[in-house]
């Protein structure tokens, strides 16, 4: 994006500013989120919650917010290249990511590159630590990140702007505005993060001497947002989720010599929700459209490329019913139909019913029991019987306690199935058992989550190669997997002074059954910690990231590690109070300059630099 | 790029023609003088393991115990020597690493000239170097004959001309004056005269055409993989007839061959046989059977025979053993191990 058409952006925003002056009288505010069972459901697990004040303190990607303020580890191909995770030392497809209640991982590989994801696209982002299969379908296992828009039926005309300007041509541009009544709500949503991304490589030289860099790192990821909701009277509502987006990337090389390639993907994805809620019965109806695809160019200095695509359609229906004062039932019924096409897979056609019961029981406003429990019918594959079961007890102020079982899978994806060659029509889903234990502290203004869980996941598909020498996936390995999870937070006012304090910790062990060894790219430890501090237009604060160390290779060879490392960034805003809001923040990353990379050869940037604008009027 | 290897069919065996060194002369030249260089192709970077001839010892990566934090590129594939010099052929990086073959110091890199390259062969001062180029899945329209041999003057390190082959290709030998270039995707044997940088007439040999080996005037091609039916077809140079040996079926998918005093050796599965030159029949009682359940690289050499195991997300392992079949050594190698390059 040039200067030019960042000011006519900016011009035609002025406009808007002006409008919008009028509004700022709030009267009853009703929220709508889309992801219903994420709150009536997860209260025997632990659910963090990061609302819009954590995701502008982030970095504009969503590797950058859940790795500074989430248990989850994450590796990334460079900054801003691909970027995967293990939850609960899992694997990457084991991560279900929700996107307003929809299972999006794609139907290709299993799996979410979180570094084409910008945060800022939604209104919160919530990360569910544990199994959901029997919510949330395939690869719900070490646990689900949660993408939401939400919808409020009250007046208001808002819009929020973050401009962002750092190192490496990195520019970001997010845009946001709510109109809304007691009857409509719209949100419509836009953004573009870009970098060239050319940083140096700390203390790296190539044979000749010269000062290596981040060669064919840039990025542009483009996203648009609008969703709708209309309120035909209080029992019934309809809701249209859109989002289209695309990530235009080249890959980052280990080798200065090596080909160029790029890469490109995008989405499209529709969802039109029905609503109705009357006394004792609910329902929830949703249709969505899903189109996913990318392209990969070999070289980008010719136009030949190697693509796939899938196009999905999801319908479900999700009936509630109220049994008695403590006790409420849903029954969820659903088919899922995909096509997937393109270079190495072919052209198939994939077609999963299921259902699914939910009990929810409150015995008193301290004991809360669920149960739930999944089928899913098709032909592709053998599918277990995933449930799910849970309890939590609140002792008394101080302390509630939690417990949940669950049974918990991932299914093949196209590439597993169909890839050609070696594409095994046979394989069964991974699946796993998983026993937690959670005690949540609460006092005064300190709260203590501290999860203990347990998890055995067998049938892990893995690529090998077979006796012909062609490579197949099969069903091979069984995996254990135990650990501990903390989560703090802290928030106290001394007079004008506000202050913050979040902080997670995970110990996480994941070993092969069968050779006891650590999961390679799963670290021990993990520490996530920040502290913010404001008084009256003022804010800063600090976050600090400790990733422990991971073993590069399945024998533990402990010669063949990456090295553990600590990340630390400031920021600072100040608040103009021109219009609603208007701050401006100045950041800087990886403070202490130190060298760090999550995989081999991909180093990460040094210290560098981000300014920021946020207005909201 | 995880499928990248599934296309690139990387199988690896060492084919240089080890030239006799003098005997009288038995001082070390260099620490890794009097032993073998195992080749490891790695995921994210190639690696190169040393083992004494005496199999005392052993160094799991030589070039970063030499060369520090430099790195060799993604996929080592070859390597080849000429006078006190080795070539590492790293295909992903585009590029071959020079060292000193005894010491393992980086000399220079060639780094221009190069895409997707091979295997190298050497003659009268210039390399010869095979380069896959692009492949048909990815470029319909010309990824089937894009490949070409890179001619590289060893004395300035630079590729000064190309030979375009019209085809795909992979492996090479060279007997008098001319390469001999085998490719599993191509049907034919294509010939190059290096004096006039042309081809000659390819010799038609069918398709799955993998390990090639040249003794007293006659090409030696093994056939077979990925579940076909395996051959060993026989091209005598000077007429360019062609004579084959059908292998029975429980010999099926045949992978590597390397020839040693007038006897071939050749894998199937874990499996190692051997026949003579001028049998008419494949041997179908194994001299020994590895514990390696992916035979990724295989050598004879000086009265050794050499399997690799090809790990790919865990260290890979060498196996080395004498002509009887027995085991003198197990090695824990890099990532990838496709290859052994004797350095006598």
């Amino acid at each position: 994006m040039t200067l030019k058409k960042l000011f006519a952006f900016c011009l035609l925003l002025l406009c808007q500013i002006i409008c919008a002056q009028s509004d700022s009288i709030n009267k009853l505010k009703e929220v709508v989120v889309s992801d219903v069972n994420l709150k009536k459901y997860s209260s025997s697990q632990s659910v963090q919650v990061l609302n819009d004040s954590v995701i502008t303190k982030n970095e504009a990607l969503l590797t950058d917010l859940l790795n500074f303020n989430s248990t989850i580890y994450f590796k990334e191909y460079g900054r801003g290249m691909l970027s995967t995770v293990s939850f609960r030392g899992t694997t990457v497809s084991q991560t279900a990511v929700i996107w307003n209640g929809i299972n999006i991982n794609s139907q290709m590989n299993g799996s979410t590159d979180f570094n084409t994801i910008s945060s800022s696209d939604y209104n919160s982002i919530s990360v569910k630590a544990g199994g959901g299969s029997v919510i949330y379908g395939s690869g719900a296992v070490g646990g689900t990140v949660h993408l939401n828009n939400e919808l409020g039926f009250y007046k208001r005309f808002e819009n929020n702007l973050k401009l962002d300007y750092g190192s490496f041509n990195t520019i970001g541009i997010n845009f946001k505005t709510n109109i809304s009544n007691e009857k409509w709500s719209a949100q419509i949503g836009f953004s573009k993060n870009s970098s060239t991304n050319d940083y140096k490589y700390l203390n790296l030289y190539t044979w000749k001497g010269e000062q290596r860099w981040n060669q064919n790192g840039q990025y542009d990821i483009i996203t648009v947002n609008a969703n709708v909701g209309y309120k035909f009277d209080s029992k019934n509502s309809l809701k249209l989720y859109t989002q289209t987006s695309n990530t235009d990337r080249n890959t980052s090389l280990i080798s200065e010599t090596e080909t160029k390639t790029r890469y490109v993907n995008g989405f499209n994805r529709n969802l039109l929700e029905y609503d109705g809620d009357f006394e004792k019965f609910t329902t929830n109806l949703k249709g969505a459209y899903i189109f996913e695809n990318y392209q990969y160019y070999g070289n980008i200095s010719s136009n030949n490329f190697t693509y796939g695509k899938t196009e999905s359609l999801i319908t479900k229906a999700d009936l509630g019913y109220q049994i008695s004062k403590s006790t409420q039932v849903n029954a969820i019924f659903d088919y899922n139909k995909t096509k997937g096409y393109g270079s190495g897979v072919g052209d198939h056609v994939r077609e999963i019913s299921s259902a699914a019961l939910l009990v929810k029981q409150e015995l008193s406003d301290d004991w809360k029991n669920e149960f739930g429990i999944r089928k899913e019918f098709t032909d592709n594959y053998e599918s277990p019987v995933l449930f799910s079961l849970g309890s939590s007890y609140q002792f008394n102020k101080l302390y509630d306690l939690k417990l949940n079982l669950s049974r918990n899978f991932r299914i093949p994806t196209f590439n597993d199935l169909y890839w050609e060659t070696g594409g095994n029509p046979d394989l069964k889903p991974e699946s796993s058992y998983q026993a937690e234990i959670g005690n949540v502290f609460t006092f005064k203004n300190i709260s203590l989550t501290q999860t203990f869980y347990y998890m055995k996941i067998k049938d892990l598909l893995q690529w090998i190669p077979g006796s012909n020498g062609i490579w197949s996936p099969q069903n091979t390995d069984k995996v254990n997997s135990y650990g501990a999870e903390t989560l703090l937070n802290w928030k106290k006012q001394y007079g004008k002074n506000y202050f913050t304090v979040n902080a997670t910790y995970a110990y996480t062990a994941s070993k092969n059954e069968e050779t006891k060894k650590q999961l390679f790219y799963v670290p021990l430890n993990k520490v996530t910690g920040s502290v913010s501090y404001s008084r009256n237009r003022i804010s800063a604060y600090y976050q600090f990231l400790f990733n422990g160390f991971v073993y590069t290779r399945a024998d533990n060879d402990p010669t063949e590690i990456i090295n553990d490392y600590n990340v630390s960034n400031i920021g600072i805003d100040y608040d103009f109070k021109f219009l609603h809001t208007f701050k401006l923040g100045f950041q800087v990353l990886n403070v202490l300059n130190k060298e760090y990379e999550s995989l081999e050869y991909r180093p990460m940037p040094g210290r560098n630099f981000n300014m920021y604008l946020t207005l909201k009027f | 790029m995880k499928f990248s290897k599934l296309f690139l069919i990387a199988l690896s065996v060492s084919l240089f023609v080890s030239c006799s060194n003098d005997e009288e002369d038995n001082t070390p030249k260099g620490v890794y003088d009097n032993g073998f260089f195992i080749l490891n192709e790695g995921t994210t970077q190639g690696t190169v393991s040393f083992s004494s001839n005496d199999l005392t010892s052993f160094t799991k990566d030589v070039y970063s115990t030499v060369n520090g934090s430099d790195i060799l590129g993604r996929y080592a594939q070859n390597i080849f020597f000429n006078g006190d010099n080795a070539y590492i052929i790293s295909g992903g990086a585009n590029n071959i690493t020079v060292v000193n073959r005894y010491t393992f110091k980086l000399i220079t890199k060639i780094e221009t000239g190069l895409l997707n390259p091979r295997y190298g062969v050497v003659k009268d001062g210039k390399a010869y170097v095979t380069n896959a180029n692009t492949y048909s899945y990815e470029n319909a329209a010309t990824g089937d004959t894009d490949d070409y041999v890179a001619v590289i003057n060893l004395t300035t390190n630079i590729v000064e001309s190309k030979i375009d082959l019209n085809a795909t290709a992979n492996r090479v030998v060279l007997k008098d004056g001319k390469l001999y270039i085998t490719d599993a995707y191509n049907d034919k044997l294509l010939v190059v005269d290096i004096a006039t940088k042309k081809l000659d007439a390819p010799v038609q040999i069918g398709f799955n055409g993998d390990c090639i080996e040249e003794e007293n005037g006659v090409l030696y091609i093994l056939k077979g993989g990925f579940g076909n039916s395996s051959e060993l077809v026989k091209v005598k140079i000077s007429d360019k007839t062609t004579t084959k040996i059908t292998f029975p079926e429980s010999l099926s998918g045949a992978g590597f061959m390397d020839i040693e005093d007038n006897k071939i050796y050749y894998t199937v599965g874990s499996s190692v046989y051997t026949m003579n030159t001028n049998a008419t029949a494949a041997s179908t009682t194994a001299i020994l059977t590895s514990p390696a359940t992916y035979v990724y690289g295989f050598a004879v050499n000086d009265g050794r025979i050499y399997v690799s195991q090809g790990n790919f997300t865990t260290d890979g392992k060498a196996y080395i053993y004498d002509l009887t079949g027995a085991l003198q050594k197990e090695l824990t190698t890099g990532v990838g191990t496709n290859g052994f390059y004797f350095n006598d």
